[in-house]
């Protein structure tokens, strides 16, 4: 290796190194510790003087009989990911197909309408659905029976009803997300592509699998992916519109359940092996997910 | 000179130009950050940090009186930051456990439990002398394990009926009064055959307004040995109570959570809330002409139904340095001054710890005052355990089942009792 290399990746080394020591501070670390603690008793009577204690609260974490317990919570994060990506990317990507059409006036007045949601601090949405969810004097039920004629719902009395109101005040708020990712992508395809699909005599339908679908993938994957992680990490809209798991503990996210046990009962070893547990459940997600669909392959 | 020589010579000197502007880079990042991070201490001063999660209008009088303490020692800097309960208690316990945080930690006392087993906080009894703490009602100086954990400067934390008087001229002493008060408000305004005005709301969602009813029925959370004693009959009969202001009286809105109630007040929905005494100055503020009562007396069993009363006070982080924690006790002090007290209670209405304060004309005369301290009479003591969270925990699912009309009275006060055993089993593991 020639003096002038050395010299390069020396500096290239100190320039990178703060960076790489922010993230040891900040991600390497805390994570290394979440695993100690998982292996640990740590909690309320044992915060100080805890222990090594080996896959302990792992097994708690599929054995233990709580109310609800880990499978019934993790079907319903399942259900609750899926039910709010499929209405962040439907939504998104309708309306970014909508924007991005040539003659609509007043676009950037309707992007930035439209992007507002995500724009609010969650925890102001979070309180702001919760009362519009009353079931007296919330928006939602006057408009049910006074423009609909229907019956008003007791959104927040009972849990399927509280599932839902969660998952609307969460579409609402994640479509953007995915509105702005779409219309970035959709924008980037080079109109020629659709003249010379024109020029061959291709449908609408053609052009939307064989142009835009495979253009805006490779930005719309990562996007999914992310918005999973995000929406099965979403502690804030359920802990919030839900008032902490109501009603009767029974509306309940993975996450929700970790911050419960670890930040209100202090039982830091079992929230910490919870945690471990999510984490490889979003890991094998991103991976498979990935490679399925080839994200990270170039799309020209 | 080649052409390619001039093209090597021109890749290099773009190289070096790039490490130079990448090196300016850098430099500027580090010196930013150093500038921002690095904010220089006030020459010799002495910090001391309080976390507290009081609202607005106190913590304007709090500061306030940090002014005057810190004009009064120059040398001394004090900060006073605000955290919501639960962020407050996880923060500190985090903060403690790795030998940093706040000097002074101020809150409820059953914060007390959790931070004692984890061996966070100071006992208090040899750092203030005798005199001192002898100033103080009994009730501000909390004990656990035989050592004084908290000196409170304000006693309370506890539940009132908060009556609107133009509504209801005179507040009701008995659930029966409550009752036919309650019927005689709600009522259809707009004929669309739905209430406009309740007699009555409060948070009915959370087990902390239960108490009173369940202490109106001859209940409590817990036997003499500290134990959960959930299933007993005056749980049973609390919950059926509040089911029959809902579905038989229809004297309560159908849902009705802290805001929902609170909005529904100061609207003037509602004639009558049940809420602490946090919440008197927002109504004040609101322009209530609002009257304050304790809660009424249960025909049944002749009991009055008592809230859980609660002092608010100091404690010392136990990681706190000798030179600090000399400030800190002086700050405890003048915090908790006569005058300081006096000029709180006469601002926000919040009950004084010192007997002296509570002997004043102030607290004696004032309407607001006088009934606040009944309702605290009326009261028990919130226990400081640690193992209270499970029982909350324990209370809520089922207390909301009643309320949605999946359970029981009496399967709800069974499953109370059962699930605050688990909870509290798991907590202690």
């Amino acid at each position: 290796m020639t003096g002038q290399k050395i010299k390069t990746k020396a500096f290239v080394a100190f320039l990178v190194a703060p960076a790489f020591l922010v993230l040891i501070g900040v991600v390497i670390y805390p994570f290394i510790f979440n695993v100690v603690i998982s292996m640990s008793n740590m909690s309320l009577t044992h915060i100080k003087d805890w222990r090594f204690d080996g896959i302990r609260q792992y097994v708690k974490v599929f054995t233990e009989e709580s109310k609800p317990n880990f499978y019934g919570i993790f079907l319903k994060t399942i259900i609750w990911t899926i039910v709010n990506l499929i209405f962040h990317v439907s939504i998104g990507l309708f309306l970014a197909v909508l924007l991005n059409q040539k003659d609509i006036r007043g676009k950037a007045v309707f992007r930035t309408i439209l992007v507002l949601p995500w724009a609010v601090p969650q925890l102001i949405v979070a309180l702001t659905w919760r009362g519009m969810f009353n079931y007296e004097y919330g928006s939602i039920n006057l408009m049910l029976t006074q423009w609909f004629g229907l019956p008003a719902v007791q959104w927040l009395k009972s849990p399927l009803e509280t599932f839902i109101a969660v998952i609307i005040t969460n579409v609402w708020l994640g479509f953007p997300f995915m509105m702005i990712i779409a219309l970035g992508a959709l924008q980037s395809i080079p109109h020629e592509l659709y003249e010379a699909a024109d020029m061959d005599g291709a449908s609408w339908f053609q052009k939307l699998k064989n142009i835009t679908i495979p253009l805006i993938r490779p930005a719309m994957v990562p996007a999914i992916t992310l918005g999973t992680i995000w929406t099965f990490n979403n502690l804030n809209i359920v802990w919030l519109v839900s008032n902490a798991g109501e009603p009767s503990d029974q509306t309940h996210l993975l996450v929700s359940f970790v911050y419960k046990a670890a930040f209100n009962f202090y039982r830091y070893g079992y929230g910490a092996a919870l945690s471990m547990v999510i984490f490889f459940i979003l890991l094998a997600f991103s991976l498979t997910f990935m490679r399925r669909t080839k994200a990270t392959e170039a799309a020209y | 000179m080649t052409k390619g020589a001039a093209i090597v010579n021109s890749s290099s000197m773009d190289s070096r130009r790039l490490h130079i502007l990448l090196f300016i880079c850098f430099a500027s990042f580090v010196l930013l950050g150093c500038l921002s991070g690095c904010k220089p201490k006030k020459e010799g001063k002495i910090k001391i940090t309080i976390w507290h999660q009081d609202r607005i209008d106190i913590r304007l009088v709090l500061e306030s009186q940090l002014q005057k303490f810190m004009k009064l020692h120059p040398e001394v800097e004090v900060e006073q930051l605000f955290k919501e309960t639960e962020s407050l208690r996880s923060g500190f316990i985090i903060s403690a456990i790795a030998g940093q945080g706040p000097e002074i930690v101020y809150g409820p006392a059953d914060q007390v439990g959790p931070f004692q087993v984890m061996d966070i906080i100071l006992p208090l009894e040899d750092l203030f002398d005798r005199a001192y703490l002898d100033q103080f009602d009994p009730k501000a100086l909390t004990y656990y394990k035989g050592h004084l954990y908290q000196i409170a400067d304000k006693l309370g934390n506890h539940l009132t009926l908060v009556y609107n008087k133009k509504l209801v001229p005179k507040p009701p002493t008995t659930e029966k009064e409550l009752i036919a008060i309650g019927e005689h408000l709600t009522q259809d305004l707009n004929g669309d055959g739905k209430p406009d005005r309740y007699g009555l709301a409060w948070n009915y969602t959370e087990p902390f307004f239960f108490i009173p009813f369940m202490t109106g029925f001859g209940g409590w959370i817990m036997d003499d040995s500290g134990k959960p004693a959930l299933n007993n009959p005056g749980t049973v009969d609390g919950l059926k109570f509040i089911k029959d202001l809902r579905d038989k009286y229809k004297i309560i809105p159908n849902e009705s959570d802290y805001e929902i109630s609170d909005l529904l007040f100061k609207d003037g929905k509602v004639g009558m809330i049940i809420n602490g005494d946090w919440s008197w100055s927002g109504y004040e503020k609101a322009g209530i002409d609002f009257g304050v009562a304790p809660l009424p007396k249960i025909s049944k069993t002749g009991l009055w139904c008592g809230t859980m009363v609660s002092p608010k006070g100091f404690s010392l982080n136990a990681n706190i340095s000798e030179e600090k924690k000399k400030w800190a006790i002086e700050l405890i002090k003048f915090l908790t001054s006569d005058e300081n007290e006096l000029e709180a209670a006469t601002i926000l209405h919040t009950m004084p710890t010192k007997r002296s304060v509570l002997a004043s004309s102030f607290v004696k005369n004032n309407d607001i005052m006088k009934n606040s301290e009944i309702a605290i009479d009326h009261g028990r003591p919130m226990p400081v355990v640690p193992e209270l969270r499970a029982i909350w925990d324990a209370m809520r699912p089922s207390y909301q089942a009643v309320l949605g009309g999946y359970k029981t009275a009496e399967q709800a006060a069974a499953d109370m009792q059962l699930d605050a055993l688990n909870k509290i089993k798991e907590m202690n593991e």
